[in-house]
């Protein structure tokens, strides 16, 4: 797979604090990255300095040789909060940006009404920006990062301001792009870094603790486990008494961790009934990203 | 100067929405031409306003046209300087401050382009209202007063030009350097108290940014003194130079202070 | 003064613009979301305070955002 960008030992120091401190990695091209971590990682410093906007204290970026000159040219890139001239329409903004990013003049109007259309904002391309609701800026600030086309999208934070409905359909847009476009996305919500990514890097204090793709990360770090669900916590509170293994209790769900294999799934259906608990659901299943990144970031403590 | 008329388009946009493009050369043309009136019929109003004994006569001074002029330039030089100062000094920094230079800052822009679409916008709106004002001004004068030479006045309207792209150019690089709130103090104190400064002290020098709109005067009524003009232009038109090479230089530096 | 011998012609167009300006603030007023301070205040300080009234509420009343 080709390589799109490679970031060599970046480091950001704010006089004695290190933003980011020596990180080291690679966006293969047309894949999604996560950037993981929590909030004051260093995901934003990370993602400004791959914008241009920040200067890096030390270390280097390579972009791909293809895109020549001005490498602003071929970055998108959406802030956390994105901030619009109140004055502009949505439509008359997004052809100055697509304008200023070097798209020809001539085909920037239509190629700025089929990205409002993609993100939804057909209806109120008209409208002043001044006038939009916090999901809409969102949408507005997905469309000024794709209009020219950029080769790289670097986003921060997506879809957290986003209502569940906005999210699902902002994480459909994005899936769409990642068929042509590399993207590199930072969130602190995991279900939806698992909903789209290649590859997951995982920031704390500004260094990077631990990257892989999501299998590989699983591979590692979850071990498969069982996963029983009582009719309530009281009833899984008893079980945890009885339970021959450690196990551990999260309101009505119990967690048994499986050591070299063992428990077996008999045995455990075995205490279950016997003990008479009831009880709705017995899985086996591998951790959430929530709880690698849980157990990443504890390993690192 | 690959994007500069784009970014024009965008500062011509904000300023007409934001109706500059209305109230600056309104508020210059009313003071061009309410100057005037005010001496010519300043006796008659405080007699109509001040129950005055009707005999009561006031001895009205002859001014002369280029004194009514002059007079006018002194309101600019005040009401119009703190409308420079307090109405642009955000210009650069508000953008950095409210986050939606980023969106500008992240694309492949010439900072050049971006200065000068400041600059533009300035020239035309503080400049040109300052022309129009002055025509209006020279107009009510010769009605009321007679008429001023026509080459002079020319020559008066390009040297107060310069020193309102001196006074641009401040407003331009404060902003570029500094939050909006300090970029107002320090255009203030370069516009409005150096002046006073250089009107009270200036007496021990003759070249000076600041004595532009002096020798404007000067040249209105045609007794002045080449040397020391042709030094101030000269000073005010390097200082221009390098206040917008500085805001060019430092907007670039500033980069990593807008809100992400 | 005789009401005959005040220049009209003269006045009238200060009398206009002041108007304008009083206008041009009004509709802004109304239209701008937020202002430093009341939308009522800055209507009073731009009817009743001419020429400065409207010129100190688009330099300091009006919040650019």
């Amino acid at each position: 797979m080709k390589t799109l960008l490679h970031v060599q030992g970046l480091t950001k120091d704010y006089g004695n604090e290190k933003a980011v401190d020596q990180i080291t990695f690679s966006l293969n091209k047309n894949t999604a990255t996560a950037l993981i971590g929590p909030n004051g990682a260093g995901k934003t410093t990370t993602l400004s300095i791959l914008a241009g906007l920040l200067r890096q204290t030390s270390g280097t970026l390579v972009i791909d040789g293809d895109l020549k000159g001005d490498s602003r040219k071929e970055i998108g890139f959406l802030p956390q909060y994105p901030q619009f001239f109140s004055w502009l329409t949505a439509l008359e903004f997004i052809e100055m940006v697509a304008k200023l990013s070097g798209l020809d003049g001539k085909f920037t109007k239509s190629q700025a009404i089929r990205t409002l259309d993609f993100v939804g904002l057909g209806d109120a391309k008209n409208k002043k920006t001044g006038t939009f609701s916090g999901g809409m800026k969102q949408r507005l600030g997905l469309a000024q990062a794709i209009v020219h086309k950029p080769g790289l999208l670097l986003l921060d934070e997506p879809v957290s301001a986003l209502d569940p409905v906005g999210r699902r359909e902002v994480l459909n847009l994005l899936k769409e792009l990642q068929e042509h476009t590399t993207i590199l996305y930072s969130t602190h919500i995991l279900n939806d870094a698992e909903e789209m990514t290649d590859q997951l890097l995982f920031l704390r204090k500004g260094q990077l603790v631990e990257q892989g793709s999501l299998k590989e990360v699983r591979d590692k770090y979850a071990n498969p486990l069982f996963k029983i669900l009582f009719s309530d916590s009281e009833e899984a509170a008893k079980f945890i008494e009885i339970a021959p293994w450690p196990a551990r209790q999260e309101n009505e769900i119990v967690y048994i961790h499986l050591l070299e294999n063992k428990p077996l799934m008999n045995e455990v259906l075995q205490v279950l009934a016997n003990s008479n608990l009831r009880l709705s659901r017995v899985e086996r299943a591998s951790a959430s990203l929530e709880e690698i990144f849980l157990q990443v970031v504890n390993k690192h403590e | 100067m690959n994007n500069f008329s784009i970014l024009f388009q965008k500062e011509w946009r904000e300023n007409v929405r934001n109706f500059k493009i209305l109230w600056i050369p309104l508020v210059f043309i009313l003071f061009g031409i309410s100057e005037p009136l005010m001496y010519h019929y300043l006796p008659q109003i405080l007699n109509a306003v001040g129950n005055m004994p009707s005999d009561m006569v006031f001895p009205l001074p002859d001014y002369t046209p280029e004194q009514i002029i002059m007079s006018t330039i002194g309101q600019y030089q005040f009401i119009g300087m703190l409308i420079v100062a307090f109405g642009f000094a955000g210009i650069i920094a508000r953008e950095r401050r409210n986050g939606t230079a980023t969106m500008l800052y992240v694309r492949p822009i010439a900072y050049t382009s971006y200065v000068f679409s400041k600059l533009a916008i300035m020239c035309i709106l503080i400049i040109g209202s300052a022309c129009i004002g002055l025509l209006a001004n020279v107009y009510y004068t010769y009605i009321l007063y007679g008429a001023v030479d026509a080459v002079a006045f020319i020559g008066f309207l390009g040297t107060y030009s310069i020193w309102l792209l001196f006074a641009i150019s401040v407003v331009i690089c404060a902003s570029s350097a500094f939050p909006t709130g300090i970029a107002s103090v320090i255009s203030i104190f370069l516009l409005v108290v150096l002046q006073l400064v250089d009107g009270l002290l200036g007496a021990y020098w003759t070249i000076s940014p600041w004595k532009l709109p002096m020798y404007a005067g000067q040249i209105l009524t045609g007794s002045f003194d080449k040397t020391p003009y042709l030094w101030s232009l000269t000073v005010t038109i390097m200082m221009v130079v390098l206040l917008i090479v500085g805001a060019i230089y430092i907007a670039k530096r500033n980069v990593a202070k807008a809100k992400i | 003064m005789e009401w005959d011998s005040v220049p009209w012609l003269l006045i009238l167009p200060v009398l206009i613009i002041q108007l304008l300006l009083v206008v041009v603030a009004l509709i802004d007023l109304l239209r701008v979301k937020n202002t430093n301070g009341s939308k009522w205040m800055w209507a009073i300080i731009i009817i009743l305070i001419s020429i400065i009234g409207p010129v100190i509420y688009f330099i300091v009343g009006r919040r650019n955002e």
